[in-house]
């Protein structure tokens, strides 16, 4: 509980910022699904087979897997608000056009008949009668959809388009139930307190209800007002893949950028997603950088085999002609520390079984029980290929990056993979076993970006530039140690190595 | 007296199953017209021709000497006040609101409105200052379709269409209408067209009634006529089947219709003549004869005519005899 009130403190600006965004998103989904499901309803009243069948196609939509629709529309419409805004509508429209429609087609007809006898015209007899009459049943569904959309809104976090789902995402990468449970807490108030509201409009005085409803405008308006004013000024927007390193790196960035320039101004997208997912996003300008390693361009994001055995400079060599030929994208210098792949074990399992090397383990295969994640899993530079040149038959568990760690702690596990800069090397006492085939390419970091970005912002390509050849693997696990463990801020860490190392100015 | 409504070679099929066959119909302005039959005669599909609820397959209607297709559809319904069976005011609106309804698309002042409302209010017997801010679900049913009879009069219609509107009432409301619905026919002398399947109802209500069967006009006469000369069987049957269950329950009114009341007024002192009025029971006539020799009938204060004994015991022998 304190746990919880502390990251709850800590947190407070993100909070804030998530609450916003969720709201926004899911408030603007249910208003463009409620201007789609209306009116159709209403048109659709006095056509009962085109209704029936528009009903069917609704309940069908509902049921795709909120994922995979979300998978769906990246390629079509990218990443970002937009998608999820999209998959939200989808979602929210059965409820309202099902109540809207049956809340009419079911008044009595004898009230129809009277409307017509009085000469009503089409429309009076929507508004005077209809629509009263239906109001509860309509509101009904708009409240049903508005839960169905703040709950269904915390996958939005998985493309990008932020919210509350950040903090649950957030948990559960870095396995900290706070961070859970407070997205998930203020997710579940959101839809309580949003339900309540859209209730109390059903019942409150018309005049009351506008004056509420002409100020949340009024105040989403603004805060959309603001940000494209804030927007003027030169934005680059800059993201990191999930976890702490890419956080603190992409802090960096930003220091060092706006250090340099202050009419720049830069946005910074965490946790934004998995390599492909941030890939997309850049190709799609939806990002203007982000840090990339040398080994997953090779491996993930061009064509082409590459040479074994290669040095850390062919390495990047190679992956910079590559990303420029095939996509026109540039990567800047690399930093110093190589995040490769290593499989690691217990201090303790390391001098029991006298392991050094990875091929030590061929001796001891029958013990091993290892827990991975499911991208080495599957990689061909991961477990696969690993198997093959070590010759190891091992069955891997796939787990969660900070569920591993904790599952080699408690000793359901024995073997797991790692990053050479993961903070819980030194959190758990774990020792790195080396990779003595040379199996394993080089991971340096380093910023990506466009071509066309390069040649237009020479500045910020300087400023980045100053990172070339800096932080080593230590520095890197030590800062990820601060922020995983120590729960401080990524700003923080990231302004103080800055600072420290003579990169940044301090005390302004 | 000019016509208000004019049935002319009128036919109706449904999904090409005829149901009204050949209606001609002149109905009078100012007259209180009953369309009387059993379900199925047609008679409800023939009033909501008149204000174009339902369609004409062939003939035409005119209303007050204008063909009514030729009437914009708004404009007729406008002037043209409609009761229903079921009621069906709008629950949303209150009571005010409800008779307010017509007015309001005719443009006239909220001022004039509120003034009409409280005045039709205050004519029906329920205080505006309780009544005018209810909703429907507040009132009983009587109390319903006494709104609903001033929805359908709030705009002043020349014509005013009912549809069975009493027939979900129970027997007292039923009675407290149907006395309402006589006076502020009296008072606003609009034309109605009340269909029915009760024939006491008809001979109440009606100066004239026409008696429907499957799609036809059987007979068109007033309610005198219709009870000494029926036009065949069925009238002469569907008549019958209106008696009261027992003796003493059939109104004077309904003896002197049929029976037909003296040709002359007697000559005799005025204590000898007792004064009952046409909707008292036999039970009060067969009383009163014991101490006098004649009744005057009074129809709301009109003297009808005379009943003696002898005219008394004719009817009941020759009509009341099985």
């Amino acid at each position: 509980m304190n746990n919880l009130l502390q990251t709850l403190v800590e947190r407070r600006g993100d909070l804030v910022t998530a609450l916003w965004q969720h709201l926004g998103i899911s408030l603007a989904a249910l208003v463009i699904a409620m201007i789609i499901a209306i009116p159709l309803a209403i048109w659709a009243v006095r056509r009962a087979k085109l209704a029936e069948a528009l009903l069917q196609l609704t309940s069908v939509l509902q049921t795709i897997p909120s994922l995979a629709l979300l998978g769906l529309l990246i390629p079509l419409v990218g990443i970002g608000t937009v998608p999820a805004v999209i998959a939200l509508v989808i979602y929210a429209l059965l409820p309202i056009f099902q109540n809207t429609y049956l809340g009419i087609a079911e008044i009595d007809p004898s009230i129809e008949e009277a409307a017509d006898a009085f000469g009503m015209s089409r429309l009076r007899k929507l508004f005077k009668v209809e629509l009263p009459i239906a109001l509860p049943q309509i509101i009904a569904g708009i409240r049903t959809a508005l839960v169905l959309i703040i709950g269904t809104a915390t996958l939005a976090a998985l493309i990008g388009a932020g919210g509350l789902g950040t903090f649950i995402m957030l948990g559960i990468d870095r396995n900290d139930t706070s961070l859970l449970l407070i997205g998930a807490i203020s997710s579940a108030l959101l839809a309580i307190i949003l339900s309540a509201l859209v209730r109390w409009f059903q019942t409150a005085k018309p005049r009351h209800a506008l004056i509420v409803f002409g100020l949340i405008v009024v105040l989403l308006g603004g805060g959309g007002a603001y940000s494209a004013y804030a927007d003027r000024t030169e934005t680059i927007t800059i993201a990191g893949k999930l976890g702490s390193e890419p956080d603190i790196l992409i802090n960096m960035y930003k220091e060092l950028i706006e250090a340099d320039d202050s009419h720049v101004k830069v946005t910074l997208k965490p946790n934004f997603g998995k390599t492909t997912f941030l890939y997309s996003a850049l190709r799609n300008d939806q990002i203007d950088i982000y840090p990339e390693f040398t080994g997953s361009v090779l491996e993930t994001l061009v064509k082409g085999d590459s040479p074994k055995e290669m040095t850390a400079e062919q390495t990047y060599r190679l992956a910079k002609k590559r990303l420029a030929q095939q996509a026109q994208l540039t990567l800047l210098a690399p930093m110093k520390y190589n995040n490769t792949y290593a499989l690691a074990v217990t201090e303790k399992f390391k001098q029991q079984h006298h392991l050094k090397t990875i091929s030590d383990l061929t001796q001891v295969e029958s013990l091993l029980r290892p827990g991975m994640t499911l991208e080495f899993i599957d990689r061909d530079d991961g477990l696969k290929g690993l198997k093959q040149a070590y010759h190891l038959d091992v069955t891997a568990k796939s787990m969660e990056p900070a569920l591993r760690y904790e599952a080699i702690s408690q000793g359901r596990i024995n073997l797991v993979d790692a990053y050479a800069t993961d903070s819980e090397l030194r959190q758990y006492n774990l020792a790195l076993l080396q990779d003595d085939q040379r199996f394993f390419p080089t991971y340096q970091g380093a910023p990506l970006m466009k071509t066309s970005f390069v040649n237009k912002h020479p500045q910020i390509v300087k400023a980045l530039n100053q990172l070339a050849g800096k932080i080593s693997e230590t520095d890197m696990q030590e800062m990820n140690y601060q922020v995983n463990a120590k729960k401080q801020s990524a700003a923080t860490v990231a302004r103080r190595y800055l600072i420290k190392h003579g990169l940044l100015k301090g005390g302004h | 007296m000019a016509t208000a409504i004019e049935f002319q070679h009128v036919k109706k099929a449904f999904n090409g199953k005829t149901v009204i066959l050949d209606l001609n119909l002149k109905i009078k302005q100012g007259e209180f017209f009953v369309l009387v039959g059993t379900s199925g005669s047609g008679k409800t599909t023939s009033l909501k021709m008149i204000n174009r609820l339902e369609s004409l397959t062939a003939g035409k209607i005119l209303v007050n000497d204008q063909d009514s297709s030729q009437i914009p559809v708004r404009t007729l319904r406008w002037d043209m006040g409609y009761v229903l069976q079921q009621i069906a005011l709008f629950p949303t609106m209150t009571v005010a609101q409800n008779i307010a309804v017509i007015p309001e698309m005719k443009g006239t002042t909220k001022k004039e409105i509120s003034a009409t409302i409280d005045e039709l209010l205050n004519e029906v017997g329920l205080d505006p200052k309780v009544y005018r801010d209810r909703m429907p679900s507040e009132l009983s049913g009587g109390e319903q379709q006494r709104i609903g009879i001033l929805r359908a009069l709030a705009a002043q219609p020349s014509i005013v269409l009912m549809d069975e509107p009493f027939s979900a009432l129970d027997p007292l409301s039923r009675q407290q209408l149907q006395d309402l619905v006589l006076r502020l026919h009296e008072r606003y002398h609009n034309t109605i067209v009340f269909v029915t399947h009760d024939m006491n109802e008809a001979l109440k209500l009606g100066h004239r009634i026409g008696i429907m069967r499957t799609g036809e006009l059987l007979q068109v006469d007033t309610p005198q006529q219709i009870a000494q000369h029926p036009a065949n069987e069925f009238v002469r049957e569907f008549f019958g089947a209106s008696l009261a269950q027992n003796v003493y329950d059939i109104y004077l009114g309904r003896v002197g219709l049929v029976q037909g009341y003296l040709p002359t007024a007697p000559t005799v002192a005025a204590e000898r003549i007792q004064t009952v009025d046409y909707q008292d029971t036999l039970r009060t006539g067969f009383s009163a004869l014991a101490s006098h020799d004649y009744l005057a009938v009074n129809e709301s204060g009109q003297l009808q005519g005379y009943l003696d004994r002898q005219t008394v015991m004719t009817y009941l022998s020759e009509h009341e005899n099985d």
